[in-house]
């Protein structure tokens, strides 16, 4: 099989990260947002205030901005997989369409048709008839979150799936286990719950903006109480879901999580695994395969990656060596299974079972055998190649160590702030604290950064694979010339600019547009007259 | 007869949630704590802006 030009599995895989990334700005918004909105129908229903009615109207207004513009640069990235992946297609189609299917024909077909009833459906349905459509829209947009995450699951932990020599492909054999793989219900919850923590922000941000201009305070200061709650919480949980993610990645990933935490040498190299420092800062050089400077945190280490106080972690050094009998062994396995493609004989079958389970690595080698040919490997040049293959079995440490730490300060900032949000929200404080008011307007964009290191953390921190052991990126890229990457690329990257730049158009407009108060402020009571007058809005922030 | 059919109805529905929620307990922890959570969150939530309009009318009371 003659590998694909390097230039061209650079741009797909720059194209594929642009869109995902761009797509990705609107999705976290759209799984937390629905769930708010229950939450502010809940309340219209159990209350009966019409003042809640309101808010679900005006903050569905914006959501429906974002999902209006963000459904649309989802769509692509189901294309590329056919159109630039076309090998990675081709291998484990089998698997990864089935989630996907059901994806686009269950969960996107059910978000789309509830978001229809929820928006229109005021008039036509009754109180709880319309609370249950928002459950469901809500239940709809996260199901779709959910089938992605399982196909991205299985490219981080293959399970339910086998090779087939005869068809050269992953067979899908179990449904069950590629729906309850671990990673795949771990990366839901925390991924979901990311959602949860951006739409909380995006709600009390704008609050606070209305608050700090003392404009449609009865609508903002009750916004701001539910969605200060209902961020604690979810801020709190995705910490917690965030640490279990990392430590499966410590148990089926083992050089992605040494990558995350600059860890070069094993963890108790330099005497017991217990006392080893939790990196809070490094500067990693991936040429020199060091770190060129680093802070640590004595005793952190161990306890939070392996859940024990004694375990040691292999580093990326360690993981690169133990690779290498890999490799070997991955080499028998392709040139057995190019054998058995021609003669179909059972010994070759025999050979190629025997090493099967390491034929990623002798994929992942073809980059670096004379020709690419690994039937040129000879005794003379195979120890040079596989030392320069164990080189490319990890990832790039920079990328993955800062792109988590990004995630992870940023959740620990969220905490503080949700508490002091809610603490200051539920003693009806707010007015005293016009810091914390600017604090959550400015950190509305954080999330959706957090939620796009944490898609580079998983995504870097996975490569050299594009399915973990199975299967490298280079291998997996489709051949096309490089001028119609390059077109692809500056026209997805065009229109996609143009979608954010209307979606903030509108999103600004209409936020500071307001809710349409079709009474004087007071009249809905509460909050308000916690605020005062409404002023001239501080040109000062915006 | 109504009232006996709904009581018949209600149980059957709780104990098809305790059937499933044993279900995914055992084969999908994370997809159970995730429903058990989410229900948990918008709720509180819920509870929390009722909580607010309880304060404002407490404090008007109390004027
Ligand atoms: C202490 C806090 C956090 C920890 C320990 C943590 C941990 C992780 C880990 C280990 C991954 C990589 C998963 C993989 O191997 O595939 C990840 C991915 C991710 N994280 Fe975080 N995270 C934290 C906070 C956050 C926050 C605050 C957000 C957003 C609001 C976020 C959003 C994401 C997203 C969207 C992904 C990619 C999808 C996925 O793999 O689930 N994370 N996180």
């Amino acid at each position: 099989m003659p590998l694909i030009d390097p230039s061209v599995v650079d741009l797909s895989r720059l194209q594929f990260a642009l869109t995902a990334l761009y797509h990705f700005l609107f999705v976290p918004l759209t799984l937390g947002m629905t769930f708010i909105l229950c939450a502010m129908e809940t309340t219209y229903v159990i209350t009966g205030k019409e003042i809640y009615k309101e808010m679900t109207h005006f903050w569905g207004k914006l959501f429906g901005i974002n999902f209006a513009i963000g459904v649309a640069t989802g769509l692509t990235m189901e294309f590329e997989f056919g159109t630039n992946w076309s090998m990675y297609s081709h291998f484990v189609g089998d698997v990864f369409g089935t989630p996907l299917a059901i994806e686009g024909l269950m969960a996107f077909f059910m978000e789309s048709t509830f978001i229809g009833l929820m928006f229109f459906g005021w008039d036509r349905l009754s109180k709880p008839g319309h609370l249950a459509v928002t459950y469901l829209t809500a239940l709809g947009s996260n199901l779709s979150a959910l089938w992605i995450l399982i196909a991205n699951g299985f490219m981080q932990n293959p399970q339910g799936a086998s090779f087939d020599a005869d068809t050269m492909r992953m067979q899908f054999n179990s449904f069950v286990s590629l729906v309850f793989s671990e990673d795949a219900q771990a990366k839901f919850v925390h991924t979901s719950i990311a959602g949860f923590v951006t739409g909380a922000l995006f709600v009390m941000g704008i609050s606070a903006f209305y608050l700090l201009r003392k404009q449609h305070v009865a609508l903002a200061a009750r916004s701001f109480r539910l969605a200060s709650v209902f961020g604690i919480i979810s801020s709190l949980a995705v910490v917690t879901l965030g640490d279990a993610l990392g430590r499966l990645d410590y148990l089926v990933q083992p050089t992605k999580i040494a990558a995350i935490e600059g860890l070069w040498e094993d963890s108790n190299a330099h005497g017991s695994a217990t006392a080893a420092p939790w990196l809070l800062f490094a500067l990693p050089n991936d040429a020199a395969q060091t770190n060129i400077a680093e802070i640590g945190v004595p005793y952190v280490l161990t306890p939070l990656i392996t859940h024990s106080l004694d375990t040691p972690i292999p580093g990326l050094l360690t993981l690169e060596q133990q690779a290498g009998p890999r490799i070997l062994n991955g080499i028998k396995a392709i040139n057995a299974l190019q054998q058995y493609g021609v003669t179909h004989d059972a010994a070759s079958l025999a050979t190629f079972k025997q090493y099967e389970n390491d034929m990623g690595y002798g994929f992942l080698a073809q980059k670096n055998a004379p020709n690419q040919d690994l039937t040129q490997i000879t005794p003379a040049n195979q120890d040079a190649i596989v030392a320069q293959t164990e080189k490319d079995t990890i990832p790039n440490v920079f990328a993955t160590f800062w792109a988590f730490r990004i995630m992870m300060f940023l959740g620990f900032y969220f905490v503080v702030l949700f508490a002091f949000a809610a603490y200051y929200s539920l003693r009806n404080e707010l007015e005293k604290h016009p810091l914390l008011l600017k604090a959550a307007l400015w950190s509305i964009p954080l999330p959706i950064l957090a939620c796009e290191f944490g898609w580079i953390t998983a995504e870097a921190g996975r490569q050299p694979w594009s399915v973990y052991g199975w299967l490298p990126t280079f291998q997996a890229a489709s051949s096309h010339p490089v001028g119609y990457m390059v077109f692809s690329l500056i026209g997805f990257a065009a229109l996609y600019s143009a979608f954010i730049a209307a979606e903030l158009y509108l999103m600004f407009k209409f936020a500071r547009l307001g809710p349409q108060d079709h009474h004087a402020e007071p009249t809905v009571g509460g909050g308000a007259t916690m605020f005062g007058k409404p002023q001239v809005a501080d040109k000062s922030w915006q | 007869m109504g009232k006996l059919f709904k009581f018949i109805g209600l149980a059957a529905a709780l104990a098809l949630a305790i059937f499933l929620a044993v279900v995914t307990g055992d084969f999908g922890a994370w997809y159970f704590a995730w429903l058990v959570g989410t229900t948990m969150i918008v709720l509180i939530a819920s509870a929390s802006a009722v909580m607010f309009d309880t304060q404002e009318s407490n404090s008007k009371g109390e004027v």
